[in-house]
């Protein structure tokens, strides 16, 4: 069965190819005229029924022309790319390209085109992700749709290059529109000029490699009341001064076995001679655990996708607010990231979540033990889950065992439907987000 | 209707382009009037300030229209004989009104397409938007833009340039009468929608040579073409031959006598046979019959331009007389394939498969019938008849044996059938005892096989024909029919070699199929007593079929439906002549939505804001606007891109109002939650806003 695959991708990549250079090389214009070449050609074979093969060779005429003129564009120029380091899935991205002319001649009508690197995934990546789409929608099934573009990294759009003067130099506005989070890499950028019946491109490249980190798209979530209330926290943390209610230590004491190396006073011990270590007020604040669920075997799943955006969504929410933040997932290995108030900000919080991946290989478990494990220092827990099967229900059961509230969102696909199971008692807090109308349920999250 | 003007979107035509396309269009097609008409209405657009408010749900219900009319305009031209129709054809089921080809249906079609589309042209021109929504024809926009999943603003597309290709294209569409004007037209239109997609940077005269470099190159493709067909055509019929599936021929019969090997025939079903008032079943259908054996090749010997076309009996378009004397007449329904291809009249051709004695054909949709004096008859009609033949035991529609020619015996056959002959001992026997001595002489030493072995081989001295008689003495239909009309021969009786069906297979009650397999050869013997030519088989029995195989079934079932589709195709079913009766229902509640719905929509506006606006625009139906206009009125207008707070501010500096300055900024504050808020109100504090400002405004009016 998998050996009609080889043939179905090498035809994906030969006629993604032919389409993405069509594309590019013609104008509007050109492809209505090659479209009508085709089909003037293919309606004119009978020639005695129809004179349409008279438009066929006049088209042809126009296009072979439109080739011989369009095929050459030796020009010299440099770029360079003014790159933000960031951008976001799903908004514009605004940035500039600084075109410099290294030739004499002056140009007129130029675009400018970016050349992002190849998003086409190698064959076992793609056989991946066809045979988990195959299981995924069922044949004959229209509700259940086939995503477009799986692979599709980003929308470019292509710009208007001002007159460039002799050893000239201009910078060129450009835009383009994320889709996905994580890096987006740039090969180069491409000067095109059209021929002169303005249907065909002649194309002058150069090689400009480049990447910008593509944040989580993320979706207003309205301020919440969150689980959970002030906890104690170790006084000696390193991040006291910033975090606690006190913004000092209170006193020096002796040492006492099990007093972490960190507090020793190291100035009282060299004057008393004996070991002294810093003594700190108790502090209380808030800090969450934001739990996030990577454990599927989608390759290219929609629904992690969308399970960042909505960590990334609370994590922006939580962060603004006077808490902490710990992000707790499971990929290669077990990952904590603190954030907020004076740690880390809401931005490195989320160039962590541009990067998650799906963790297909380690069973669930990994995380229950990863959240158990610090459960004691948190407040209260967001838990943003793929699915609500037994052992993310007894994860659930867990935290809510040891009096931590738990707030749960599972992303489910279009049209699913879920009983609360283990948060049958506190229906508030369980939420079930249908893949399409997560913006308009996370609105309504009180 | 909005009639303020509205700046164009997107690349327009040049002026008087899709006018100037549209009149060569009408010109080249035979629309001129038409062609005109759509013209100006199109190019009028550029003057009228005219504009409808059309939104995205009313361009996909006229797309829709449109579509549901290139369907109707299809099913219409398909069931009409006339190229563009009358509508009295769409009704009749007459042969030749219901004969029209695929590709006739479908040049009529294309030719009519600026006239389907135009509706929708016409509704991007004389929109307010100038463009239309990507999502009212695409499917995969619409669905993107329910679920929320676009990220990009809406997008429009303009379909003017698309038109002009359209109507170049339908301009096409229409026999060549080997001029060239459909040629210079499309250049000067082509040049006229070039010029403002010239590249700006290139000089006039460079884009000037170029062009005119380009048509020429075309000017000379186009002859380049008509050559190329002129040699294809040349090619064409011996290429044809071989490359369309085997026919029985009225002149020629290649037999496979002589091939080594095992023949294959197919279980496909070839034909279906019914026979009607409890009339008896034909055991053989005949396609053809030949005079003149040679070098395992049958032919008709002369006969083969002696067609006469059978003229159709009066007032009955359908029926037709072969043997105008016959009576007592048994009548069986017979559903064959046409598969041959007539350049006369430009449509299927084929031999009828035929009861011995058929007089008469009734029902048959066939455009012309041809009959030789060999009984072969030929039709050509739609590639699929349905027809009933009645035929009896009189006479046949075979001429009378021509003894020069009937009684022929190739010289390097004689030999072998001799010694045959001699081998039987029927010297003194009659014409009757000898054909029974031919028939038991093939039934007891012969055995049929289509397995034909090698050791013919060994034999190299003598025929094909002869090795089958003298040595390897088994063999299938054909070398038993070839076999026995050369014995009967040279018995001086006349015969003939006869091709075409057996009949043996029942399938439900009363039918009957034939199948490829079940092609047969067999002879006709002259009676001397009867005067006509009888049906003589020598073909010994167990002929050795294999048993069905289990794909049998599949392969009926699919010969069951191709029987179906090519009813339904050639008209021989009645559902072509209803379909369009169900389509005009569709097309009148299409055509009902797009006039009706939006007026429907405006006699109720209060149901329309409660569903639109707060989708849209959330917070417009506030009351405070209201006291805003009236505030406004004292003399202190919101100045362009004033805030409301600033404003009111302003306002209330007023002493007039002093008492009012609390209740207008808590009224403010409302306002601002339900314009702005994503919650928006609760339904007491919406009300309470409701209330209140009317309550400000009572006191605003005292």
């Amino acid at each position: 069965m998998r050996l009609i695959y080889q043939p179905i991708y090498w035809t994906y990549r030969t006629v993604s190819s032919v389409w993405y250079w069509a594309q590019r090389r013609f104008t509007t214009a050109g492809l209505c005229v090659f479209g009508g070449f085709l089909v003037a050609g293919a309606t004119g074979l009978d020639v005695e029924s129809t004179v349409t093969y008279q438009s066929f060779a006049a088209l042809l005429g126009l296009l072979l022309i439109a080739f011989a003129g369009g095929w050459k564009f030796r020009a010299q120029f440099s770029a360079t790319r003014l790159l933000p380091r960031l951008g976001t899935a799903g908004q514009l991205l605004q940035y500039r390209v600084r075109v410099k002319n290294l030739g004499q001649s002056v140009y007129r009508g130029l675009t400018l085109l970016e050349d992002p690197a190849d998003p086409r995934p190698p064959y076992a990546q793609w056989l991946e992700y066809q045979l988990a789409e195959s299981r995924r929608v069922r044949p004959f099934r229209v509700a259940q749709r086939h995503r477009t573009h799986p692979f599709r990294r980003v929308k470019l759009k292509e710009a208007e290059v001002p007159p460039m003067l002799g050893l000239g130099e201009v910078d060129v506005t450009m835009n383009l529109v994320p889709l996905r989070r994580g890096i987006l890499r740039f090969s180069g950028v491409t000067l095109a000029r059209t021929d002169v019946f303005g249907l065909f491109r002649a194309f002058a490249r150069v090689s400009v490699p480049q990447t910008v980190l593509i944040l989580p798209r993320r979706y207003p979530v309205p301020p919440l009341a969150l689980p959970g209330v002030l906890k104690y926290q170790e006084g000696g943390v390193a991040l006291a001064a910033n975090v606690g209610s006190s913004d000092e230590f209170v006193s020096l004491r002796d040492y006492r076995p099990g007093d972490p190396l960190r507090h020793i006073h190291w100035r009282s011990w060299a004057r008393s001679g004996r070991p002294i270590v810093k003594e700190f007020e108790d502090e209380f604040f808030v800090r969450h655990a934001l739990i996030l669920d990577t454990f599927t075997t989608e390759p290219q799943s929609e629904r992690l996708e969308e399970a960042v955006s909505v960590a990334a969504s609370f994590a922006c929410t939580v962060l603004t607010q006077e808490s902490l933040l710990d992000l707790l997932f499971v990929g290669p290995q077990s990952y904590r990231f603190t954030a907020g108030r004076g740690l880390a900000h809401a931005d490195q919080m989320l160039e962590v979540l541009a990067a998650v991946g799906a963790c297909p290989s380690r069973p669930f478990e990994t995380l229950e033990h990863l959240v158990l494990n610090y459960v004691s220092l948190v407040s209260g827990c967001i838990c943003v889950l793929l699915a609500w099967d037994e052992p993310r229900q007894q994860m659930v059961k867990k935290l809510r065992q040891l009096d931590v509230p738990t707030l749960v969102l599972v992303i489910v696909p279009p049209g699913t439907r879920l009983e609360p199971g283990v948060m049958q008692d506190e229906p508030g807090r369980f939420h079930v987000l249908e893949i399409g109308k997560i913006e308009a349920q996370l609105a309504k999250l009180k | 209707m909005n009639t303020e003007p509205v700046p164009p979107t997107g690349r327009a035509t040049p002026p008087g382009l899709l006018l100037a396309t549209l009149v060569f269009w009408g010109w080249q097609s035979g629309w001129l009037w038409t062609g005109v008409a759509m013209g100006v209405i199109l190019e009028a657009a550029r003057f009228l300030p005219l504009r409808w408010e059309l939104t995205q749900a009313d361009f996909q219900r006229i797309w829709n229209f449109c579509f549901l009319l290139a369907l109707a305009m299809g099913i219409y031209v398909f069931s009409t004989n006339d190229p563009g129709g009358g509508p009295a054809g769409a009704l009749q089921a007459s042969a030749r009104k219901v004969s029209v080809s695929g590709l006739d249906t479908s040049m009529t079609l294309l030719r009519q397409l600026p006239v389907i589309w135009f509706l929708f042209v016409a509704a991007q021109f004389f929109s307010a938007g100038q463009a239309i929504p990507l999502a009212a024809i695409s499917w995969i926009a619409r669905r993107r833009q329910q679920q929320g999943t676009g990220m990009e603003p809406e997008k429009h597309i303009n379909v003017a340039y698309p038109y002009f290709m359209l109507c170049l294209y339908s301009a096409g569409i229409h026999t060549n009468d080997g001029t060239h004007l459909y040629f210079y037209g499309l250049c000067g239109l082509l040049t006229w929608a070039l010029w403002p997609l010239r590249a700006r940077k290139a000089a006039i005269w460079v884009w000037c040579v170029l062009l005119a470099t380009a048509l020429t190159l075309g000017y000379y493709g186009v002859h380049g073409i008509g050559q190329l067909e002129q040699f294809a055509n040349n090619y064409n019929s011996q290429l044809l031959a071989r490359l369309l599936q085997p026919q029985t021929s009225a002149e020629v019969s290649r037999t496979s006598i002589g091939k080594i090997g095992r023949l294959k025939l197919s279980n496909r079903i070839l034909i279906r046979l019914e026979p009607l008032n409890g009339s008896p079943v034909p055991t053989y259908l005949r396609e053809a019959s030949y005079r003149k054996y040679y070098s395992q090749i049958w032919q008709t010997a002369g006969k083969s331009d002696e067609f006469q076309t059978v003229v159709n009996d009066v007032g009955q378009e359908n029926d037709w007389s072969l043997l105008p004397a016959s009576t007592n007449l048994a009548t069986v329904q017979i559903a064959n394939y046409l598969t041959g291809w007539s350049k006369e009249s430009s449509s299927a051709q084929g031999l009828l498969p035929l009861p011995s004695g058929t007089a008469r054909l009734t029902d048959l949709p066939a455009f012309e019938l041809k009959k030789n004096p060999l009984g072969a008859v030929l039709a050509a009609g739609p590639g699929l008849v349905i027809y009933q033949a009645h035929f009896g035991n009189g006479a046949t529609m075979d001429e009378a044996p021509d003894t020069n020619v009937d009684l022929l015996v190739a010289s390097n056959e004689v030999s072998a059938v001799d010694q045959v002959i001699a081998e039987m001992h029927v010297a003194s026997a009659t014409d009757r005892e000898k054909m029974l001595a031919v028939q038991k002489f093939f039934a007891s030493k012969f055995t049929y096989t289509l397995n034909i072995k090698n050791e013919m081989k060994a034999y190299t001295n003598s025929t094909p024909l002869g090795n089958f008689l003298l040595h390897q003495r088994s063999g299938y239909c054909e070398y038993f029919a070839t076999a026995t009309v050369l014995l009967l021969r040279e018995m001086h009786i006349p015969a003939r070699y006869a091709v075409g069906y057996l009949v043996h297979e029942r399938t439900g009650s009363q039918r009957y199929v034939v199948r490829e397999r079940d092609a047969h050869a067999w002879c006709l013997v002259w009676n001397s007593a009867t005067k006509k030519w009888e049906d003589f088989d020598t073909t010994p029995a167990g002929m050795d079929n294999p048993a069905p195989s289990f794909t049998r079934p599949f392969q009926d079932a699919w010969s069951w439906l191709r029987f179906q589709f090519a009813k339904f195709w050639w008209s021989q079913g009645q559902f072509r002549k209803y379909a369009l009766w169900l389509l005009i229902p569709v097309l009148g509640l299409s055509l009902y939505q797009i006039l009706f719905r939006r007026k429907r929509k405006g006699r109720s506006p209060a149901t329309a804001s409660a569903k639109l606006v707060p989708v849209d625009w959330p917070g417009l139906d506030s009351e405070f606007y209201r006291l805003e206009t009236r505030l406004a009125a004292r003399g202190v207008p919101r100045l362009p891109g004033e805030s409301l707070t600033h404003w009111l501010e302003r306002v209330l500096v007023d002493p007039a109002l002093t008492d009012l300055r609390q209740p207008l900024r808590e009224l403010l504050r409302l306002h601002y939650q339900h314009r702005f808020d994503p919650q928006g109100l609760s339904p007491a504090d919406r009300e309470r806003l409701a209330r209140e400002v009317k309550a400000c405004l009572d006191k605003l009016n005292q």
